[in-house]
């Protein structure tokens, strides 16, 4: 029964968002606080260093954290904001329990757990213990990560466990496993400082990780040229040395052409190929017609400047390859990716200094939270939940019998997918919002409707929640330590400075209590986060991603350390590869042949314009905690829909006039924003909003064959001009997902 | 502002030196002929001429600076036009809500305003009380009929009677220890903000901000000595009570044209500046050439222009137009495109 | 009162072309102790239809303040440091005579106040020896707060210039912009 109990205004109006400001004075006691408790933003996947002022067990502000390596004192406007999250007038201080026709009413901890525990025991013996499903995600830290994984599989015993990583950078991790082995970065930021050329492909850097800019611009200071691939012209590429407005969804259509001209023109390093990699012939074979004319053709990027990108990067000595989400985010993302690794591997530039390649992983904890088990088919360490030997690794340490360790699930939308065909039909979710975060998401909201129950674990009412029978008021990044990895695998501490208010409890405390009544007490005894740290390094010990040699100590003395790590003695690995001995079964890098095919969905007559979706600089992902910080909000209140002046004008389209934007998933309506720093084909509309102004209202709901990641950045829409002004009302209420 | 003080101003010299005469003649017709006036405040007259001396003097440098001097000319300019009834009633207005009541200090934060507030009653009242006072306009008798009835009078006339003991004699004679009351709840409350801001203690001065605030105590606690005095000690300490008090007074006299305590008379300025704005507004806005708003008013930017060029700022461009043409944004712009030329023009946009 | 700690070593040098425009500086800016949560740091696109580009502006400290100059209450004042400070609060009328006149536009009016008010460059966190909250946390180095010999090392292909022209006018400042190598002056018209 997972309907609003009530409308959706009056749950808005008791639960928010609503928009918090310092006062004037600023928060009481900000001038003299308690204690300054070094820590680290919660908004991407830089994590940058921060403190946290507190007083009166209330964070009241933040002081830059000048010794922290990666940012030095430097943050971006969320960062900056950051401290407003605690304080909140929205924070949920009580469970709450949904009432048809009332809305959510706070009760008990033990009448909340009894009534969860209830509903999933009735479901898993009615339907069996699949038809519980799990969703996580990735703003949670290592040890929530590694504790949700054994939670879902030895309290719940679903095999049905998946996270918000999935609309992240699942495509990457997949290409780089299957690559080198390994699922990280290869090198740590600071190699990007003598880079000859830094190429970055779909990654609005500027707005998504405003911190990482700095190494990038030092890189530039020191010579570097900078190549953008982008459908937009993004604050980074603005003055790039070399932008690339590539077609939405063409991108390996560009890199196989680059890899040709690195061929023809004997770019390459040989030696390179022949010792450390494999498949580089089938990889060139994959590409043999992909000639500049015809990448011209197929991504609308200009012959001479993907002429000019290959041969800069064919010639330098040292560089770096990034990508995030633009190239990842698609059916073929997995390809994407294979298609920027093979001119990496092409040229030799990985394992030495300065020469390196990798994700720009986006969420606060998307690396940590990516490798330690709460994914479908992951066990702690980045082990494989089919493989019987991980299998039998993981059951010994968690003490339970192999045979009772679920397989593989369903992924995130896939799970969506179940419930909506009414296969799963109760949910526990944790840090997801995906009422706005995946595409499609009138079939999401249908598919929670048809839940028999629904348990929100959340320290705000958050959209999805409002769907939910029964939510737990768990905790803030600020309220519960533990650790995190940073985007270049640096595993850092995250410092409780808070505990939580009211009647709210740490998220760790609430899990290990389901446990508990789930029957699996003794196997979820922690005494602290530490403890569950513990067992992380142990579960992770000899897998891929090897914590063993971390410990709270040494994190804090060094702030932070490089996993690999595997013993207490190891220095960590910010650089990966030096060796050359490669995590894959032949110890080699592989090449991969990447055939370019189309987006799910293409052009038509009907649906004439492309549609790509990202974000902007003041929210962070479903804005469940950005879009109640005042600022941030004001910032940028309401998603804009940027089109070209010369495709706005075939429409008649005015800035300021409100937009209908349709596709075979419906419609919505958004003001534009004419602007000549997009593709004249293309319009793009930032997704953090819900309600009836959520981009993914509109986005495709396909999957990438390896990855699952959903096709996000590109669809095909048509455009309809409704006639009038967009109002400020809806500028003004935007930020509530009404 | 040292710098103008330090060669005599003619002019100045001239102003404060009448409006001293001023004083000294009403002081002589308030008090008929000196006959009501009270030998033992002479030292209160003297400091108060000293002040008012200071004032007129300062005062009078201050109208003589270019742009001052053309609020002062504007204002009254566009008071006395055609408008002057709604532009009277809305100077009216606004000193009742800005300069009595000090509204405007009520968006910088409620207890500032309210401590502000707290100081200039108390201050302003004890001005109304101590000034004819020392200058012998009031002046009070025992009515000759009675032992307890007593007469106000002011100029020399009877204006009110009262009896001892009524509240209105508590309140009369004891307005001045209200008064420091007030005081004093407003220079603690504004004394605990500097002490708590991290923003003020960084950018306080002694003797720009504390010391004002320690004057004014002083002056409270001496004055409400003296009652305490007399009421509870029996004038056993009068002498010493009497002798601090006015020395503390004499001193803020002394200090007023100079310190902190100008800006009383300075505020005023603000309802010239709101005139100005307004009767800008109706003759006309200019409008920014690079962001194509609205910026401010025809009649402010030309008169800015020729201020700041007397001053040596003469910001005409190469074009005939001038650099205040622009709207700040439109400056911050005309800034950048220069930079972002530069940067083209060399060929890269980093090193 | 308190003991000053000003480094006179450290300054400010700004390069609008390195901003990205996420607006760090300026919800940082409202965080320092001076400001009261009102930002005195400007950021904002020069014509968004055409451009991402973004400038930001901060005081620039004039060595003759424009803004003091045209003041009619006496209430703005630079001290020692060069340091051009907010308006006295007792003194300003808010007539809007700086807000007009600084070449750079910079002060602000506060309407409902009456008072004007500008970028002291964090004087609280300066005069305690620490950087400008904008410059501390400016995530591009736009705006950079450091020693003239730190700068010179990081961007080796630029100088710091702090002399503007305006048509004839000549106004120097004691923030620099970094220009490329050979400049001396910057040229605004
Ligand atoms: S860059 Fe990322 S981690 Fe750093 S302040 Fe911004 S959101 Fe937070
Ligand atoms: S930049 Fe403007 S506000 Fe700053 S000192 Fe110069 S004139 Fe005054
Ligand atoms: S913080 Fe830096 S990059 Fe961001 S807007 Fe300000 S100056 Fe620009």
């Amino acid at each position: 029964m997972a309907k609003l109990p009530v409308s959706v205004d009056k749950i808005i109006e008791q639960f928010g968002p609503h928009k918090s400001y310092t006062p004037k004075e600023g928060f009481e006691g900000n001038f003299e606080p308690d204690k300054i408790v070094k820590t680290h933003c919660c908004f991407c996947g830089m994590q940058c260093g921060i403190q946290l002022k507190v007083k009166d067990n209330k964070v009241t502000g933040f002081e830059p954290w000048m010794e922290f390596p990666f940012n030095e004192g430097r943050l971006c406007p969320k960062g900056v904001q950051r401290y407003l999250q605690n304080n909140h007038p929205d924070r949920l201080l009580n469970p709450l329990k949904r009432v048809e026709g009332v809305g959510f009413l706070p009760i008990e901890w033990d009448d909340a757990m009894e009534k969860t525990v209830s509903e999933i025991k009735r479901i898993q013996n009615e339907y069996g213990n699949n038809a519980f499903g799990m969703l996580s995600g990735v703003s949670l830290t290592n040890e929530k990560s590694y504790m949700i994984g054994k939670f879902a599989r030895v309290a719940l015993k679903t095999a049905n466990l998946d996270y918000n990583g999935r609309l992240c950078m699942v495509s990457a991790g997949a290409g780089n496993k299957k690559a080198f082995g390994i699922d990280r970065i290869s090198n740590s930021w600071s190699d990007l400082e003598h880079a000859e050329v830094i190429l970055i492909a779909g990654s609005n850097v500027s707005e998504t990780f405003p911190t990482l800019t700095h190494y990038i611009w030092q890189a530039r200071d020191n010579g570097a040229r900078l190549i953008i691939v982008d459908p937009r012209i993004t604050p980074i590429a603005r003055t790039a040395d070399l932008h690339l407005p590539v077609l939405p969804g063409t991108d390996s259509a560009l890199f196989g052409a680059i890899l040709k001209i690195l061929v023809d023109n004997n770019w390459l390093d040989k030696e390179f190929i022949q010792n450390h990699t494999s498949g580089f012939n089938e990889a060139v074979n994959a590409v043999k017609d992909y000639t500049l004319d015809w990448a011209e053709k197929v991504t609308g990027v200009k012959a001479e400047k993907i002429q000019k990108a290959a041969e800069w990067w064919g010639k330098a000595k040292t560089s770096f390859l990034l990508h995030a989400r633009g190239i990842e985010h698609h059916t073929k993302g997995v390809d994407n990716v294979l298609s920027c690794i093979n001119i990496v591997l092409a040229t030799g530039r990985i394992g030495k200094p300065y020469c390196g390649y990798g994700t720009i992983t986006g969420q606060g904890n998307g690396q940590g939270g990516r490798e330690h088990g709460h994914k479908c088919d992951q066990l702690p360490g980045n082990r494989d939940i089919t493989n019987p030997e991980h299998r039998k690794f993981i059951s010994e340490i968690w003490g339970i019998d192999e045979k009772d360790l679920p397989g593989k699930g369903l992924t995130a939308y896939e799970l969506i997918e179940a419930i909506h065909r009414g296969e799963v039909k109760g949910l526990i979710s944790i840090c997801f919002n995906p009422l706005i975060s995946l595409p499609n998401n009138s079939f999401v909201r249908e598919a929670l409707e048809k839940l028999e129950f629904y348990v929100s674990i959340d320290f705000f009412l958050n959209e999805t929640a409002r769907h939910a029978d029964i939510i737990l008021a768990g905790s803030l990044h600020e309220e519960e330590e533990g650790t995190v990895t940073t985007a270049e695998g640096r595993v850092v501490k995250i410092n409780e400075a808070v505990t939580p208010p009211g009647n709210a409890r740490r998220d760790k405390d609430i899990i290990m209590e389901l446990a508990r009544r789930l029957g699996a007490g003794d196997k979820f005894n922690y005494e602290n986060s530490e403890a569950i740290f513990n067992e992380l390094r142990i579960a992770s010990k000899g897998g891929t991603a090897d914590y063993f040699g971390i410990t709270y100590q040494r994190i804090e003395e060094n702030m932070g350390v490089f996993w690999p790590c595997p013993s207490l003695d190891h220095p960590g690995t910010p650089r990966l590869w030096e060796d050359k001995k490669f995590a894959t079964n032949d110890g080699k890098a592989h090449f991969n042949p990447v055939p370019f095919r189309e987006p799910s969905e293409v052009t038509d007559n009907e649906y004439p314009v492309v549609l790509t979706t990202g974000r902007v600089v003041s929210q962070y992902l479903s804005g469940s905690q950005t879009r109640r910080i005042g600022k941030l909000v004001d910032q940028y209140p309401q998603p804009l829909l940027e089109i070209h002046p010369e495709l706005a004008s075939k429409y008649g389209i005015k800035d300021g006039d409100l937009i209908t934007v349709a596709t075979r998933r419906g419609e919505a309506n958004f003001p534009a924003q004419l602007v000549e720093t997009i593709r004249k084909d293309t319009v793009f509309i930032p997704y953090h909003w819900g309600g009836k102004q959520s981009a993914n209202q509109l986005t495709i709901g396909t999957l990438d064959p390896v990855s699952k990641i959903p096709e996000f950045k590109v669809c095909a829409c048509r455009l309809v001009h409704t006639g009038i002004k967009a109002s400020d009302k809806l500028k003004e209420t935007a930020y509530q997902s009404y | 502002m040292y710098r103008l003080v330090k060669t005599l101003n003619r002019q100045a010299l001239v102003n404060a030196t009448v409006s001293i005469f001023v004083v000294i003649a009403i002081v002589i017709a308030g008090s008929r002929n000196l006959q009501n006036f009270d030998a033992a405040l002479v030292a209160y007259l003297f400091g108060t001429v000293f002040a008012v001396f200071g004032i007129a003097y300062r005062y009078s440098v201050w109208l003589q600076r270019p742009p001052t001097r053309l609020y002062w000319y504007r204002s009254w300019q566009f008071l006395f036009s055609k408008n002057f009834i709604p532009y009277a009633l809305r100077s009216l207005k606004l000193f009742l809500r800005n300069i009595l009541l000090q509204r405007f200090i009520y968006p910088r934060g409620k207890l500032r305003w309210f401590g502000h507030l707290m100081l200039a009653v108390g201050c302003v009242l004890a001005f109304a009380i101590t000034i004819p006072l020392t200058f012998g306009w009031i002046h009070f008798t025992l009515d000759p009929n009675s032992i307890s009835t007593y007469n106000a009078h002011f100029f020399g006339f009877v204006v009110t009677s009262f009896e001892l003991g009524t509240p209105i004699a508590v309140i009369t004679f004891h307005a001045l220890v209200w008064c420091s009351v007030i005081v004093t709840i407003g220079a603690v409350i504004m004394l605990r903000r500097r002490l708590t801001d991290g923003g003020l203690i960084a950018t306080q001065t002694f003797e720009g901000d504390w010391l004002p605030l320690f004057l004014l105590i002083a002056i409270s606690v001496t004055g409400i000595g003296i009652t305490y005095d007399y009421t509870f000690l029996q004038g056993r300490t009068h002498q010493f009570m009497s002798v601090t008090h006015a020395i503390t007074v004499i001193l803020f006299l002394i200090w007023l044209p100079f310190g902190k305590f100008f800006h009383i008379f300075q505020r005023l300025a603000q309802l010239g500046a709101n005139i100005y704005k307004v009767e800008g507004m109706k003759r006309g806005m200019a409008v920014c050439p690079h962001t194509k708003e609205e910026f401010a008013s025809i009649t402010h930017i030309e008169d800015l222009k020729n201020v700041s060029k007397k001053l040596g700022f003469d910001f005409s461009l190469k074009n005939g137009g001038s650099h205040l043409d622009l709207s700040p944004e439109g400056k911050r712009s005309a800034l950048a495109k220069a930079h972002y030329k530069a940067r083209k023009e060399s060929g890269k946009f980093f090193g | 009162m308190a003991v000053s700690e000003y480094n006179q070593e450290m300054e400010f040098f700004v390069d609008m072309q390195r901003c990205i425009g996420c607006h760090a500086c300026e919800m940082a800016c409202a965080e320092c102790e001076t400001n009261g949560q009102e930002s005195m740091i400007h950021v904002h696109y020069i014509d968004r239809a055409v451009s991402v580009q973004t400038t930001v502006q901060v005081c620039m400290h004039c060595d003759e303040p424009a803004c003091a100059t045209v003041c009619p209450a006496d209430a703005i004042t630079k001290d020692n440091f060069g340091v051009v400070h907010s308006a006295n609060t007792s003194r300003c009328i808010g007539c809007s005579n700086c807000v007009l006149a600084c070449p750079f536009g910079v002060p602000i009016k506060f309407e409902e106040s009456e008072l004007m008010m500008k970028c002291n460059m964090c004087y609280d966190r300066t005069s305690a020896g620490k950087k400008p909250m904008c410059a501390t946390v400016c995530p591009s180095q736009a705006l950079y707060y450091g020693t003239r010999e730190e700068i010179r090392k990081r961007r080796p292909e630029s100088v710091p210039v702090n002399t503007f022209k305006f048509g004839e006018l000549e106004v120097k400042t004691k923030v620099k912009i970094m220009m490329p190598k050979g400049a001396t002056k910057i040229i605004v018209d």
